[in-house]
């Protein structure tokens, strides 16, 4: 088995001393930082995404994955001055004003953030300004929107009205989630997509951005 | 016989217990230390003021909760709650092992009778669902089922309990956005039954409010609360949670947590005001692993409600469980699978308030008709648990002697009297033969429960409101709407 399989293998178990330890290694040994990155961790972890998508592997194990790749990330990183991390882009996201829910939009962003995403979490309970604020400080590709009630939808609607009137709208796509949103929703308010869960999320906002 | 009774043990009807006494102790100490060493987050700062003065150490909003504080809050809670129903009628004490049964509140879809598509929810939804449940019998208490999303968002939960009262004598369970429409939901229930006073005496609503797992005490969650007991409005303050997500994955673990979550309830309330009528428990439900729906419908959800029913009558205080929801999507055979256990679990464990009966899709979806089909399995389950009677006359040695070996009982006096309290009588479960089944159209259960829920629907007049209540509702309604546009 090849360094890059072993390390790949390792983010599959979720060991993260097991993956240190190995990135250690191939680092000692001269490998390129950025092949570790993407031969050896990333292709650990989209094979955990394809596990998870058949059903053999379960949420927890994801998340130990995503964060024993971190772990490998973490020491590859500043040995990468100069050349820019991968990265598939920004979100900037939150649960919005009124609303506590959070277990979803947490679940998105662990997703997001394990397919190489860059995620801005503006936590619960966002006022629309908030999220304005947000979009011209971080600067995002994507703005993602996460509301359990049916009382807190509109706010979504108020956000992406918010977006249009500063003209940040259409650098920006906006996608929204939570239980009693439907695609049908999305199209009503005019956002650019809706995901019932987390894995179809990170797919959608892949696709966005293509 | 009957003079040989003594020296004699008998079971009248069947009781589940789950743990041992020293098992509960072992949770409720668990849930004790938690309070004292980890604390809870009170966001709300009157609550807050409380804690601080009886003892509690507090830091910012994090508060400790001294274990021999929530003792003596249990011992001022009361151990029994008497509901009352819309007409006065004291109805439904929760007290000991009594069981009742409603559904749950705020479904955002609902499976259209007519289309047979999914929709979203509507007042409409919340009045139909209400009137469905006056008439069915095994449904005790009220609660929304469906999410009014027609109306305006700020005062939506106005609008619900409107919906409900009208259309149900029943007493109601309801949910409610913040402090100031508790208020408001109060005063329109007070309309209801000829002002406060009546109201307070015979209490017939309920608040359910919830705390933030884990260990989260919201100002709007306390703030509802501590506006009903101003009124003795009994609150039911349980939280709802996703094992492996906001509280541990083992079942002790989220019994633990959820335990010391309703104690830190019972400590607020005890403090605000002496005897306040607290209910605990909660929606003890795992996260799917797979998919990360909410498992409703999974065994963990029924076998940690029997821990926590067998922990409130260790604690003497009244709960509030689920039963009766689902993962299906539909009312399919997995429903009938998922409802069935769930609810028999309930009633042989003897849990006061068992909610979200007819929930379907994990807690997003309402179906009518299966409100009307979990009617009969509640009526299975109560008569499962009324159990089996032993007496002289039920042994039936007599009987036996009188038909003699090769005899047949289908004529006898004895088969005659007791048939209909011995042999259980679905409503809307089929037993036909095969080609009676043909003759009656090869109708399935849920076919005849769509034609009840038709029925119900252009017959059923539930207990009228008295003059003026209607009228008076929709000012409160109104008026709220101005406050908050304001
Ligand atoms: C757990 C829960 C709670 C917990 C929340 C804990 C927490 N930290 O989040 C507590 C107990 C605090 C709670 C409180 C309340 N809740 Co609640 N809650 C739920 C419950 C059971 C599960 C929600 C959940 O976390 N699911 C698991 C996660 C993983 O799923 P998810 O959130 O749907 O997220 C997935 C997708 O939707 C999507 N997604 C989510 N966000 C986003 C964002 C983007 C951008 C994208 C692309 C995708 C996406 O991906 C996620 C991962 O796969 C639901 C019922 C249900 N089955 O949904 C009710 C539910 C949402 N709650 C409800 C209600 C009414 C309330 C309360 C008002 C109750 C009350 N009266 O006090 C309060 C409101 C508090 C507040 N102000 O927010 C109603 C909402 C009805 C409505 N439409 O308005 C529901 C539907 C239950 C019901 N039928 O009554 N609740």
């Amino acid at each position: 088995m090849s360094k890059y399989q072993e390390l790949a293998n390792a983010v599959i178990k979720g060991d993260t001393q097991q993956v240190k330890q190995i990135t250690q290694q191939m680092l000692d040994a001269g490998e390129q930082p950025l092949a570790i990155i993407n031969e050896g961790l990333i292709q650990g972890l989209n094979e955990v995404g394809i596990r998870f998508k058949e059903g053999e592997m379960f949420v927890p194990e994801m998340m130990m994955a995503a964060q024993a790749m971190k772990g490998g990330v973490e020491l590859v990183k500043p040995l990468m001055a100069g050349t820019d991390m991968p990265t598939a882009g920004t979100v900037v996201i939150g649960t919005v004003k009124g609303d506590l829910h959070d277990i979803g939009k947490n679940l998105v962003i662990m997703m997001m953030e394990s397919s190489g995403f860059n995620v801005v979490d503006l936590g619960v309970d966002v006022p629309v300004d908030k999220f304005i604020q947000a979009v011209k400080d971080h600067k995002p590709q994507v703005v993602g929107m996460s509301a359990l009630l049916t009382t807190t939808m509109p706010v979504m609607k108020e956000v992406i009205n918010a977006l249009d009137k500063e003209n940040l709208r259409s650098a920006v796509k906006v996608v929204i989630g939570g239980a009693p949103v439907s695609k049908e929703y999305a199209d009503e308010i005019g956002a650019d997509g809706y995901a019932g869960d987390a894995v179809v999320a990170t797919e959608m906002c892949k696709q966005l951005l293509n | 016989m009957e003079k040989f009774l003594s020296n004699y043990d008998e079971q009248v009807t069947p009781r589940l217990k789950w743990v041992t006494e020293t098992q509960l102790e072992q949770i409720h100490y668990a849930s004790l230390e938690v309070l004292e060493r980890t604390g809870i987050k009170v966001q709300h700062p009157q609550a807050l003021a409380l804690l601080k003065d009886a003892g509690c150490m507090v830091k910012d909003d994090l508060a400790r909760i001294p274990g021999w504080l929530v003792e003596e809050c249990l011992r001022l809670a009361p151990k029994r709650v008497a509901v009352a129903n819309r007409l006065g009628e004291r109805v439904m004490p929760l007290e000991k092992n009594r069981v009742y049964y409603g559904t749950g509140s705020d479904l955002p879809f609902t499976i259209d009778i007519e289309t047979k598509e999914r929709r979203t929810s509507s007042k409409r939804d919340v009045v139909e669902a209400a009137k469905v449940m006056d008439f069915l019998p095994n449904y005790d208490f009220i609660m929304s089922y469906a999410i009014a999303s027609d109306t305006n968002p700020a005062v939506s939960d106005l609008h619900q309990f409107e919906a409900m009262t009208a259309n149900t004598g029943k007493p109601v369970i309801f949910t409610a956005h913040n402090a100031e429409n508790t208020e408001a939901l109060i005063e329109m229930a007070a309309a209801c039954v000829g002002g406060e006073d009546n109201l307070r005496k015979n209490p017939y609503i309920i608040l359910y409010s919830e705390p933030i797992s884990p260990l989260v005490h919201t100002l709007d969650g306390v703030g509802k609360m501590f506006k009903c007991f101003e009124y003795d409005v009994p609150v039911v303050y349980t939280p709802g949670v996703l094992a492996g997500a906001t509280t541990p994955v083992t079942k002790a673990g989220c019994i633990t947590l959820m335990n010391a979550e309703a104690l830190a309830g019972v400590v607020m309330a005890q403090l605000f005001k002496k005897g306040s009528p607290i209910v605990i428990g909660g929606g003890a439900t795992p996260m799917d692993m797979r998919t990360t729906t909410t498992l409703y419908g999974a065994p963990e959800t029924s076998m940690n409600y029997a821990v926590m029913t067998q922990l409130a009558q260790f604690y003497g205080l009244p709960n509030f469980t689920e039963a009766g929801c689902v993962n299906a999507p539909v009312p399919d055979v997995q429903a009938g699978v998922e409802a069935a256990m769930s609810i028999l679990m309930t009633q042989l464990e003897g849990c006061n308030l068992v909610h979200d009966v007819g929930y379907l899709e994990g807690g997003k979806t309402g179906y009518l008709p299966f409100l009307v089909i979990c009617d009969d399995i509640i009526d299975m389950a109560r008569y499962t648990g009324r159990g089996t009677n032993t007496s002289p006359e039920h042994l039936a040695v007599d009987c036996i002697d009188q038909v003699g070996p090769g005899g047949n009982y289908m004529g006898h006096e004895h088969t005659f009297k007791h048939f209909r309290q011995e042999i259980w009588n679905p409503r809307y479960f089929i037993r036909y033969h095969w080609e009676q089944w043909e003759a009656k159209d090869k109708k399935l259960p849920i076919d005849l429960a769509l034609e009840k829920v038709k029925d119900i629907l252009e017959k059923h007049q539930p207990a009228a409101l008295p003059n003026g209540a209607a009228e008076e509702m929709q000012a409160i309604i109104k008026r709220r709407e101005t406050e908050c546009a304001g």
